[in-house]
């Protein structure tokens, strides 16, 4: 079909930008997730405040409204950053707080009865916590945490509530310039779907790893 | 919401660390409070001019008004997509190939696809097709292909969870297989799963500040930007208001959920249940 030919280019590139938002966001939500989840179980009571403050904020503000907020509201007070770069950090703040909730639900599986053999080794809470503990809570919530990620992959979209050219994005752009919403829609699911079963096959393999190990 | 102390009561030494270290937090903690309450205040954030729109009684009209909008989309979608999701979670329970195999391919799909998308979708392609519809339509419409998919698998999981001496009892006092789903088995899934449909509902809450995009619709989020444009001196006011509004209420139905899931619990043994769903799905609505 000639009237789709230019639309493949961006079309792939609207892909790798979704692909980009869901690498980054990714890796921020699990670091900023996991440190959530450390202050959340620390015995300093203001950490735990803290932690648990920003837990319920973050979670139970939609992600369209806190991307525009960051995007159209901060500015005011003159921070600003790329939307690129606003899509991706509103991803992580919204997606941490789900990443920690999960851990914490693995954290409570880990025996306790564990945390005293170690303190008898004579662990410090920190390495104990570090090398024993968070490696088996990981293991325990590959799943639950896989279902975290694909929910966050199909939240990439909302970045192009601001402009960001995503697959999204391109797909209603196209839409609208070409006129064949049926076939460029279709192609944006399928490639969501596709997105969407490969990271879940890796999950799946991940899990079955981590099955045996524990 | 507990907490879980992982380690054992603290000896007087680490007490005496975990003093110093709450007085540290609790200085870095305020430290950054008064940081960002400098930048507040030094672009006068909290002067009277920027608050001064608020003391009009339209305006908090207009913020209702939207939050109105919100709620009805999310609740008409709620219903749609709760009796869609029954009749999906029979189809995918069906015997028969022809029926259980394309309703598994609609579940897969819409599950996997951003609203997002389905919005544009719903917005773009359905005029083109002669159906007039108004955005609130659209945001229902797009909703409900979302929702209907996730509801009719959690329905479908939550019926495969009861003992099939249920179906084989209510086989033997002469219902049909459909009086059986509809009298026997739905019911059940639909009490045993209600966390989680409160979590769905939560997410379609959320899910309607998506309406943001079809500019003509007033919702919540687009009110404040609407106030944002009278008054640009109260954009970020307004759009702080919105999105407390917002959290109050999830957070309202996030206890709701959780209560309900409680009382389940309790009722555990009479019915078959939340052991199927894993708590963290139920807690964490993930939307």
């Amino acid at each position: 079909m000639p009237i789709l030919s230019g639309y493949a280019a961006d079309f792939s590139q609207g892909v790798l930008v979704t692909l980009e938002l869901s690498v980054l966001g990714w890796v921020g939500a699990l670091l900023l997730g996991t440190i959530l989840t450390a202050l959340r179980v620390s015995p300093i009571r203001t950490l735990r405040a803290v932690s648990a403050a920003y837990v319920t904020v973050f979670r139970n503000i939609p992600i369209p409204v806190q991307m525009i907020l960051f995007v159209f509201g901060l500015p005011v007070l003159g921070i600003q950053y790329s939307l690129f770069a606003s899509a991706a950090i509103v991803l992580v703040l919204y997606t941490a707080p789900f990443v920690s909730e999960t851990l914490r639900a693995g954290l409570n599986t880990v025996a306790s009865g564990e945390l005293e053999a170690l303190r008898a080794l004579g662990f410090a809470p920190g390495p104990s916590m570090v090398h024993i503990i968070l490696p088996q809570a990981f293991g325990t919530v590959v799943k639950p945490l896989g279902n975290v990620l694909i929910t966050m992959i199909k939240n990439t979209s909302v970045a192009a509530l601001v402009g960001v050219a995503d697959l999204t994005f391109t797909s209603n752009k196209a839409s609208v310039d070409q006129a064949q919403p049926f076939i460029i829609f279709g192609g944006a699911a399928v490639a969501y779907l596709v997105i969407g079963l490969v990271v879940s096959r890796l999950v799946a393999s991940l899990d079955r790893k981590a099955a045996f190990s524990r | 919401m507990t907490t879980v102390t992982l380690f054992d009561k603290p000896g007087p030494r680490a007490r005496k660390r975990h003093a110093v270290m709450e007085v540290l937090s609790l200085a870095v903690l305020g430290a950054a409070g008064f940081g960002v309450y400098r930048v507040l205040d030094s672009h006068g954030e909290f002067g009277a001019a920027a608050w001064q729109p608020f003391t009009q009684w339209g305006l908090w009209k207009l913020l209702a008004e939207g939050l109105g909008n919100n709620l009805r989309a999310a609740g008409v979608g709620m219903v749609l997509s709760l009796a869609f999701g029954a009749l999906l979670a029979v189809g995918l329970l069906a015997r028969r190939k022809a029926i259980r195999v394309p309703c598994r391919i609609i579940a897969d799909v819409f599950a996997s696809v951003p609203l997002l998308l389905l919005l544009y979708f719903t917005s773009l392609v359905l005029p083109s097709y002669g159906l007039k519809l108004s955005d609130f339509w659209f945001l229902v419409i797009a909703l409900t292909l979302y929702s209907s998919a996730v509801i009719g698998d959690l329905l479908r999981s939550g019926i495969l969870a009861i003992p099939n001496g249920q179906t084989e009892a209510a086989q033997a006092l002469g219902f049909s297989g459909l009086r059986t789903m509809q009298l026997v088995l739905l019911p059940q899934a639909l009490r045993s799963m209600s966390p989680a449909l409160i979590s769905q509902m939560v997410i379609l809450f959320k899910g309607t500040a998506l309406a943001y995009v079809l500019g003509g619709y007033l919702e919540l989020l687009r009110s404040a930007t609407v106030i944002g444009t009278y008054y640009s001196r109260s954009l970020l006011q307004a759009q702080i208001v919105a999105a407390v509004v917002f959290m109050i209420i999830n957070i309202a139905l996030g206890a709701v959920a959780v209560a309900i899931e409680r009382r389940e619990r309790r009722r555990q043994g009479t019915l078959p249940s939340p052991d199927q769903v894993p708590e963290v799905m139920a807690e964490v609505p993930a939307g």
